[in-house]
């Protein structure tokens, strides 16, 4: 087996292949759609809420659910790479560092209740119309921020996810 | 990187064979499939089989077996301790690095130089074995 230590070159050669793991997060074609629907499914709540009394809060969150680890389970399949849930910032030699995603994540959680209120507020003032364009401009950012959310995970592994 | 990082070379992640795997396992993923880590890392079935039990069994990486479907699937972790003893060797590279370059390039002219050569391929492409095409029947 070769001495890596002879080779000036072997830092470089783990740069090129980190870049080679990266390439392989790229998601399907049926992800993004997938998750479009996943979020169109959670939007929908304030209007099930208001037009289907029966329909309970807990089962539309159950079916968004399982679609995201439909979804999730999915992509590890697909790519051979599976990155979990992810904390916002971790512990490492003492200190707190933010996790790349960092902004995507908060983004998404923003959107996601700000998007719900300003749903169940035109529901409530009867602007119907308008609370269906929220949904889908809603559906859309969200959608876009996950593929932003999954440009930085390839970003982390790109960069070594601060191991070098 | 070198932060709160003893540098020290580690013998059992010295080749580079399994630096390249455990470098790949610390990237900033929680598991990694088998044919994966073979595509980035560039190297053949048997190699990474083999140098995984001796990573597995330093306790360096964890590997969980599993299937889908008739299709058996390994997945690989880096361990605490893995992740520890990596830390530690890539800063110790890349003190040994800088060390080289230093030296070099006050020893000898720049076309000269180590770093001055043309680029070396991939591990991958140095260590598969060349495939030798058969003669073709019939031909001298």
């Amino acid at each position: 087996m070769r001495d890596v230590a002879r080779d000036p070159a072997a830092l470089e050669l783990l740069r090129v292949q980190r870049n080679r793991l990266a390439d392989r997060m790229r998601p399907p074609w049926w992800y993004l759609p997938g998750a479009a629907i996943a979020w169109a499914v959670a939007f929908t709540g304030p209007f099930s809420l208001r037009y289907l009394p029966r329909v309970d809060y807990w089962a539309i969150g159950g079916v968004q659910l399982a679609l995201w680890c439909l979804l999730q389970w999915g992509l590890t399949r697909a790519t051979g790479i599976k990155v979990g849930p992810r904390p916002l910032r971790v512990l490492r030699d003492g200190l707190f560092y933010h996790r790349p995603g960092r902004p995507a994540l908060i983004a998404i959680l923003v959107v996601s209740l700000t998007a719900g209120e300003i749903e169940f507020l035109l529901i409530r003032h009867g602007l119907i119309a308008a609370a269906i364009v929220a949904m889908a401009l809603a559906v859309a950012v969200q959608v876009t921020l996950q593929q932003a959310w999954l440009g930085e995970i390839r970003q982390d592994l790109r960069s070594g996810g601060g191991a070098a | 990187m070198t932060d709160g990082v003893t540098a020290k070379p580690d013998p059992l992640i010295h080749p580079i064979t399994r630096l390249s795997i455990c470098g790949l396992l610390a990237a900033g993923a929680d598991w990694v499939e088998f044919a994966a880590l073979r595509d980035a890392a560039g190297i053949s079935d048997s190699v990474l089989s083999k140098q995984s039990v001796v990573l597995e069994d330093a306790g360096y990486v964890h590997v969980r077996k599993g299937a889908v479907g008739r299709r058996p699937r390994t997945w690989f972790r880096l361990t605490a301790e893995g992740r520890q003893a990596l830390e530690g060797h890539l800063a110790w590279l890349a003190q040994l690095q800088e060390t080289v370059s230093a030296s070099t390039e006050g020893a000898r002219p720049a076309s000269t130089t180590e770093g001055a050569r043309p680029a070396r391929p991939l591990l991958g492409d140095r260590e598969q074995p060349t495939r030798v095409p058969p003669p073709l029947l019939g031909r001298a």
